[in-house]
């Protein structure tokens, strides 16, 4: 469990921090990014289990860095959850057919949160 | 004289460097205290946030006992920050802690303040604080002189939630020289369903205005247990009730009901009949198709549009009733229909089929455009044979196009 590193990627450091908090908390490592190019820097540099994407960030918002995950071949099956306060149908319907595993709308239940990571990263160790 | 003016000048510089340097010292005081407090922060947050975590009952543990002055302020901001990112057992818990560490109580003390700044902040940071006890207190601020302490008071009833919250916003719903009904009833649609019972209990006893903000609450919220609520409100003598009250049931979207809106398309009003357009459509009814196709021959331009968007929105079936209508004797309707078509994507869909060989779908394509041309919005036409990619289709198009409408 140790090994498992998470990417929390929000701009809002207040929800950042409690996400990252919630995961050490239940033994993950976590990185943090503050915007979408940062999040891509470190994908690009970490060995990552997962991502808990933010969808309205500046420069690159989560739509963009999971088109660009989902293009990187290195990284396409990377799990990314969205974490939006975009609760709308559309929003939702088009973060899934994105090519996210999850959508969460915020403000979160941090339990339920915690459980949707462990059911994809279960069924990405199921996969591997 | 100089000796005056020497020490005039002495004195305003002397002020000014006195001056410049309480300035100065305030200034690095107050970074000083930023720097202690960020610093405070990252020590306590951890704390905080592992205890709202687990399932230790009394923050003042984690907290190692009572804390200083100084760290209860960033304790406090601490838990507002982060009560209002969450929802279930972690809120709960930092509604607890900040009733534990006697926060709850500041704010209700700062409810009875003489400074209006003071109670409308202390009620802001009650509807954070979460804790029911205080839904009281914040009722009786709904009355206070001042429209800002009232506003926030009734925001932090609607964060509160809950029956005995929602009857009292309600009630201010009856009073638009005191409120703005819009506000109010948004934040009684942030409440959810938990406000829909109360809303439509209180509907006979409000004022019109309040009534019609009753609908757009429903309406918002969506709840399918008010559907036959709304059928009656459907059939209220006043049009603004019954449009609204169609609107709504559109939003809600039960299939049972589309049997009563299609009635309402006959209603001798217009806001009504344009309302229960847009539900049908909404709803996607295709048994709807005729009522709607009568009604883009409507008196009315938005019943016209309603209905049209209605047959757009509903689908294969209502774009071929749409097809239809671009032949209609009505020119109004002949417009509509066109227009629709052409947002749907099917005038440019069906261009596609004038390049298929001998086929019955050209010929079809070929007089479904012949009468897009008759109604003379050939606006799209034109476009399309100018750059659609199939130099087949551009060329159909331009013979099927009058000359002038060509160039």
């Amino acid at each position: 469990m140790a090994s498992t590193q998470i990417l929390v990627v929000d701009d809002d450091a207040v929800t950042a921090r409690f996400i990252a908090s919630l995961l050490r908390e239940h033994g993950y490592d976590v990185l943090i990014a503050e915007d979408g190019v940062h999040a891509l820097e470190l994908v690009d540099r970490h060995e990552l289990a997962m991502i808990v994407c933010d969808l309205v960030m500046p420069y690159r918002d989560g739509y963009s860095v999971l088109r660009a995950i989902r293009q990187n071949p290195k990284f396409h099956d990377l799990p990314v959850l969205l974490l939006s306060m975009r609760d709308r149908e559309e929003d939702i319907v088009k973060g899934l057919e994105e090519g996210a595993d999850d959508y969460v709308i915020k403000p979160f239940n941090a339990r339920e949160l915690l459980a949707r990571i462990r059911k994809i990263l279960n069924r990405k160790r199921k996969v591997s | 004289m100089q000796q005056i003016l020497v020490w005039i000048i002495f004195s305003i510089s002397g002020v000014f460097l006195t001056l410049t340097v309480l300035i100065v010292a305030n200034k690095a005081w107050r970074e000083t205290q930023a720097a202690k407090r960020a610093r405070r922060r990252r020590e306590l947050e951890p704390k905080i946030l592992t205890w709202a975590h687990g399932d230790e009952k009394t923050v003042r543990r984690a907290l190692d006992g009572h804390p200083s002055s100084s760290d209860r302020a960033v304790i406090e901001q601490i838990l507002l920050d982060h009560i209002q990112r969450v929802r279930g057992i972690e809120r709960e818990r930092m509604s607890r802690a900040m009733e534990q560490l006697g926060f709850v109580d500041t704010y209700l003390e700062g409810l009875e303040s003489r400074r209006w700044w003071r109670r409308a902040k202390s009620a802001e940071k009650l509807g954070l604080a979460a804790s029911k006890r205080v839904v009281p207190s914040l009722s009786r601020v709904l009355d206070d002189e001042m429209p800002e302490v009232r506003l926030r008071a009734a925001k932090a009833l609607g964060q509160l939630g809950g029956v005995a919250s929602a009857r009292k916003l309600v009630r201010a719903l009856n009073e638009p020289n005191r409120w703005s009904t819009i506000r109010v009833a948004d934040i009684l649609i942030g409440m959810g369903h938990k406000s829909i019972d109360v809303v439509i209990e209180a509907f006979a006893g409000l004022t019109r205005e309040g009534q019609l903000a009753v609908l757009d609450i429903v309406g918002r919220v969506r709840p399918l247990s008010a559907t036959p609520w709304l059928i009656e409100r459907a059939k209220d003598e006043s049009t603004d009730i019954r449009a609204r009250a169609c609107h709504a049931l559109g939003s809600i979207g039960d299939p049972n009901v589309s049997d009563e809106l299609i009635a309402a398309m006959d209603d001798d009003e217009w806001p009504v009949r344009a309302m229960a357009a847009k539900a049908l459509g909404r709803m996607r009814v295709v048994k709807a198709i005729p009522n709607l196709a009568r009604a883009l021959r409507d008196q009315q331009w938005w019943v016209r549009h309603n209905a049209a968007r209605a047959l757009r929105d509903i689908g294969p079936r209502g774009l071929e009733a749409l097809e239809k209508l671009v032949a209609d004797g009505d020119a109004f309707a002949r417009e509509q229909a066109v227009l629709m078509l052409e947002e749907a994507g099917h005038v440019d869909e069906r261009a596609g089929e004038l390049a298929q060989e001998g086929s019955a779908a050209r010929k079809s394509a070929k007089l479904f455009f012949e009468s897009i041309v008759a109604t003379g919005a050939t606006g799209r036409l034109r476009v399309l044979s100018r750059e659609h990619p199939v130099e087949e289709v551009r060329r159909e198009l331009l013979a099927l196009l009058p000359e002038e409408a060509a160039s």
